[in-house]
């Protein structure tokens, strides 16, 4: 197939300036989950807490950890996983959620991925709502360093944004991609450390540093815990946003086209 | 000045993960595109839906796509639509295109009507300012009153039809694409709709519909095609077209029975 540049630049750009509706349809849909419901989007955010709550007390005597330096990092970690996720696994089924409007219309496609990167955002900022009280409960120092929050989360965000692109194509061309891509997050949360503490495995060990996920989330852990990500997570972070924008751009441009002819 | 110019097009449909027996009732049908396997041992199915197709329409033009089901009449709107990107020949169109097809384009059912107002006028390009402007023009029109707070899907069918006439007529677009599904809800919004639907079609420089009914064609269009499995037949008057779809309709009868 091949590639059309112009006409992939211009959906990217023309998405993107099309931010009122990609923020409207992401608020929609958080909305719609507040329907009929007392907690509505809450209900993820209790759903982890109890989590936390509950393997705080069994995983930090069994690291043999004080539950007051786990807890933070726990929570942290995972409200932070679950944002960086499901970029990954909804952005898997973005262009087939959004079937109904691609076979109907010649738009922005992109639009729809803006649209899964905030709506996630903002149910990002419900989950951290546990981080919140965690912190305020344990008195976890907050240093000037929790401002990097901002710049951590835009670095995730920028990541997810070409993942949801590349994956969605790939997921709506090969209906496997979806359930084999969340098997493999399924594996993925062991793997990295969330749970555990990345020194446990040993300084620099090749699991952690080699994980592309580790650097993703802690550029947003760090901060919270009121610590500065490391230089390596933010050059790896940095780096695999342009690449992955390269490379997703690249199948983009040549098989933008055929996205409706998949659905 | 508004025109649509297509050239030698040809589309075709890939379809995934049809199955080798049922395929075998696929392949006897009498309806629809020319269907192919392609590739290797012939496991690629391809359905060829449009088959090079050309044509030219300027202002004043009001075309009716007229034939069978799977004759490739909504095939060709969504192409005009920009929908569907042709395999080989080109499409050009100059002027704004907005397609009503099956329903506005972005319509969710859990959402309310005044939400979908804003939600699907935005999808057809209007701006935040202009939806605002236009909303009570667009509510009044659907005459769905206090049910707009409600979710769509507590709609009728004839109720949503309405909401989403009311939406997709509310824009000026230069070129109009529009498949059947028109009869919006009971005779009395029927009427009005038909008066409205006149009014904005006075608006729009091209006009181009497929249907089924000689009658709203014979209302809408000055001219028509004849398609048949993907290609055009024949392009002529409204009566000539016409009439010639009903004698080929007439034949096949005379065949099978």
């Amino acid at each position: 197939m091949k590639p059309h540049y112009e006409v992939a630049w211009n959906d990217i750009v023309s998405g993107l300036l099309q931010w009122q509706v990609w923020t409207r349809l992401g608020w929609q849909e958080v909305k719609r989950r507040y329907r009929r419901t007392v907690l509505g989007p809450f209900w993820a955010t209790f759903s982890i807490g109890m989590f936390i709550g509950g393997m705080s007390f069994i995983w930090a005597p069994l690291f043999k950890t004080d539950v007051s330096s786990y807890l933070p990092f726990l929570s942290a970690g995972l409200v932070t996983w679950a944002f960086a996720t499901a970029l990954i696994t909804e952005g898997c089924v973005t262009y087939t959620a959004g079937s109904g409007i691609i076979t109907q219309l010649n738009f922005p496609y992109t639009v729809l991925n803006f649209m899964v990167v905030w709506r996630n955002i903002i149910v990002f900022f419900h989950n951290v709502l546990i981080v919140v009280i965690v912190i305020l409960v344990l008195r976890v120092r907050i240093s000037w360093e929790t401002l990097l929050l901002i710049p951590g989360i835009l670095i995730v965000a920028v990541n997810g944004a070409w993942m949801t692109l590349l994956f969605g194509m790939l997921g709506t061309r090969f209906r496997d991609i979806p359930p084999l891509i969340g098997n493999l997050i399924q594996i993925l949360v062991f793997i990295t450390p969330i749970f555990w503490l990345p020194n446990q495995l040993g300084e620099g060990h090749k699991v952690v540093t080699m994980n592309y996920m580790y650097h993703l989330i802690e550029v947003m852990r760090a901060p919270m815990l009121g610590t500065a990500p490391a230089k390596l997570s933010y050059a790896v972070t940095i780096m695999g946003a342009m690449l992955g924008w390269l490379l997703a751009f690249e199948v983009y441009a040549r098989f933008r086209r055929r996205i409706p002819y998949w659905l | 000045m508004a025109f649509i110019s297509v050239d030698n097009v040809t589309i075709d449909f890939p379809i995934y993960g049809a199955a080798h027996h049922s395929l075998r009732h696929t392949l006897l049908a009498r309806t629809g595109g020319l269907i192919r396997r392609e590739g290797m041992r012939h496991k690629r199915v391809v359905v060829r839906a449009l088959d090079n197709i050309s044509f030219k329409l300027q202002d004043g033009d009001r075309l009716g796509l007229i034939g069978h089901n799977g004759a490739g009449k909504s095939t060709l709107l969504k192409a005009l639509a920009g929908v569907y990107w042709p395999d080989s020949g080109s499409i050009r169109i100059e002027g704004r295109v907005s397609p009503l097809f099956t329903s506005a384009p972005g319509l969710d059912a859990d959402d309310s009507g005044f939400e979908n107002i804003k939600t699907c006028g935005m999808f057809l390009g209007m701006s935040a300012e202009e939806i605002e402007y236009k909303a009570p023009e667009i509510a009044a029109f659907s005459e769905l009153g206090e049910y707009l707070e409600l979710p769509v899907r507590t709609y009728s069918t004839g109720m949503v039809t309405r909401l989403c006439f009311a939406i997709a007529t509310a824009i000026d677009p230069d070129i109009l694409l529009l498949d059947e599904g028109l009869a919006a809800g009971d005779a009395r919004f029927a009427a009005r709709a038909e008066s409205r639907m006149q009014k904005f079609i006075q608006r729009t420089r091209i006009l181009v519909l497929a249907s089924h009914s000689d009658a709203l064609i014979r209302s809408m269009c000055n001219r028509a095609v004849l398609m048949d499995t993907g290609q055009i037949l024949a392009f002529g008057s409204i009566d000539e077209i016409l009439d010639r779809y009903h004698r080929q309709n007439a034949e096949q009868a005379a065949v099978l029975a």
